[in-house]
């Protein structure tokens, strides 16, 4: 056949009308240079759709995958499913209602999102915290990042295929949430830090519980985490998944974990301390590969170094108020401040702006699953569709923190 | 408060600042123009004394007036927070050069910062809308947006017509806010 008589795609009489094709919604407009890249198709590349309903995208995320067969060639996360607007909501409630208002950001780890903005109301209102809140913010801070790693362990197990893990994971996870639910009456959003302390001292039902679970914790985290340690499908899967290598790491912002899996030794605790962690001893696990095995192992070191921190916490823990005394209606000087936290996830940071009324002019609320959902993007390419849900879980974001 | 670290953005930057370099708690912050951000980012970056290689966010901010773009970095010679304030970025033009040259992670947050305050970065390949819908057509943390006003003007606002009757005649100025105290 010649090619004046091969037929032209370009021809009318042979393009399929739209709704005949199963397109009802035309494709986007390419109007920025990265939509013309992403959307003007190759040949042999389509376009597929990957949630926002999909059962592992960790809460509602919508993935455009454009793929080659069964390569994926390049994505295009669609964010804002969860938006609440949640930094004009601080702008127009005062102090102490935001706490309530951030808790849903990260619920898997929200005592985290409360931190940074307690930290920067009272770095506005010079306010002096005691020193039994901090360790009790320590205390509850490093068990509340075990339930969320714990949590990791058995999602990202289920990613992969394999059940058992998250049954074992939520044995441990769940007696720490009744153990923060004793003191904080709540089992997700705890809403427990305040400005100036926390929401009340340890109770009886906590110290009996804590006490009894340390005693066995260590032998059960380490038996759910054999479950995967030695798992060879597990870790031959795992292997040399999603490799982020030190300078994109550090290029693209990432923080927490998923930095030092990357071989940077960067931790908040350590670089800028804060609350009393100088007084405390733990170490800085750090890994070289950067892939998804690296990124697993790493979060399940950091549960041991946690463990460590809440057994020195409860030795150290000194006697006293867990309040400072603060009038009931703040009103900071006009003034900035910023405040950072590491995370199970990163970096929690917050910027809050004050101008002397009892509401926030302007809050900030900077989340790393943001951060890290960006990431995907990157090490995507070249693998199967299989893998994205498999890369998306090593690096742990939390939608609702993503979307704020 | 690291007193030789401001000496040294003194040093470094002179004429570059348009206002005193302050220190508060473990916060020094440094004020530039918009048109100098990616001169002052590059040197913080790269310059041996500084090493500014983590940039730990970046926000919008309306005072009121005028737009501002705030960074935040850190660095391993420092135990401060580095506040960088590029300021007075006008309402009517509002135009910044992007830094994703420097840190590629920069551009998810250019991008909420457009689509919350429309302010836009020269230089950011994908500048486009992230958390609100495609055919939104307002700025939600701008300090002149009234929600019931605006939110009714966009299709994918949530607002249907017929709500707007159950809203009070005086519902703009109960969510309007002061403006223009803070600096």
């Amino acid at each position: 056949m010649t090619s004046s008589t091969r037929p032209s795609l370009d021809d009318p009489a042979l393009t399929i009308p739209l709704e005949h094709a199963g397109i009802f919604e035309p494709i986007p407009l390419a109007r920025t240079e990265r939509q013309q890249e992403f959307y003007g198709l190759k040949d042999g590349e389509m376009l597929l759709n990957m949630g926002p309903q999909h059962p592992s995208t960790h809460g509602v995320l919508r993935v455009v995958l454009k793929i080659n067969g069964e390569q994926v060639v390049d994505l295009d996360p669609v964010l804002g499913y969860l938006h609440r607007g949640v930094e004009k909501i601080a702008e127009n409630s005062d102090f102490h209602h935001i706490i309530s208002q951030l808790d849903p950001l990260e619920y898997v780890s929200s005592l985290f999102c409360e931190w940074s903005p307690v930290m920067s109301f009272e770095k506005l209102l010079d306010v002096q915290v005691p020193r039994r809140a901090e360790y009790i913010r320590v205390l509850t801070g490093e068990l509340n990042r075990i339930a969320s790693h714990m949590l990791f362990l058995g999602w990202y197990a289920l990613d992969l295929g394999g059940i058992t893990p998250i049954l074992w994971s939520f044995a441990e996870r769940d007696e720490i949430v009744e153990m923060l639910a004793a003191i904080t009456g709540a089992k997700l959003l705890f809403n427990y830090f305040r400005i100036g302390g926390v929401n009340g001292d340890l109770n009886h039902e906590f110290m009996s519980r804590l006490g009894d679970w340390m005693s066995r914790a260590g032998a059960q985290l380490d038996a759910g985490m054999g479950l995967l340690n030695e798992n060879e499908i597990f870790v031959r899967r795992a292997r040399g998944l999603g490799v982020l290598d030190r300078e994109t790491a550090l290029r693209m912002c990432a923080t927490g974990p998923n930095l030092r899996a990357s071989g940077v030794p960067f931790d908040i605790r350590r670089a800028h301390p804060y609350s009393v962690y100088p007084e405390l001893e733990f170490d800085i696990p750090t890994r070289r590969e950067g892939d998804s095995l690296a990124r697993y192992l790493l979060r399940m070191d950091e549960v041991r170094q946690s463990l460590r921190i809440i057994d020195q916490c409860l030795h150290q823990m000194p006697d006293g108020p867990v309040m400072a005394r603060l009038p009931r209606l703040l009103r900071p000087r006009p003034g900035r401040a910023y405040s950072a936290v590491e995370g199970p996830r990163g970096q929690y940071s917050c910027y809050a702006m004050s101008d002397g009324t009892d509401q926030p002019f302007r809050l900030r609320i900077h989340d790393p699953s943001f951060l890290h959902l960006q990431l995907v993007g990157l090490l995507m390419p070249g693998n199967l569709i299989a893998d994205t849900m498999a890369i998306m879980a090593s690096l742990d974001p939390v939608m609702g923190g993503v979307d704020k | 408060m690291d007193r030789a670290f401001r000496a040294l953005i003194e040093r470094t930057f002179g004429d570059l600042l348009t206002g005193p370099v302050r220190q508060r708690h473990d916060e020094t912050e440094m004020r530039i123009r918009p048109g100098d951000v990616p001169q002052v980012m590059r040197t913080l970056h790269d310059d041996p004394r500084l090493r500014f290689e983590y940039l730990s966010d970046l926000a919008g901010v309306d005072t009121g007036t005028v737009f501002q773009v705030v960074y935040h970095l850190f660095s391993v010679v420092t135990p401060d927070w580095l506040r960088v304030v590029a300021d007075g970025i006008p309402r009517d033009q509002p135009r910044i050069p992007s830094i994703t040259f420097l840190w590629k992670g920069a551009e998810w947050m250019e991008r909420e910062a457009y689509d919350m305050f429309g302010l836009v970065f020269e230089g950011n390949r994908d500048m486009r809308r992230i958390y609100m819908p495609d055919d939104y057509v307002s700025f939600p943390l701008r300090k002149d947006f009234h929600l019931p006003d605006d939110a009714s003007r966009s299709p994918g606002g949530g607002v249907r017509p017929m709500e707007d009757a159950t809203t009070p005649a005086d519902a703009a100025a109960a969510t309007s806010r002061r403006t223009a105290t803070a600096r």
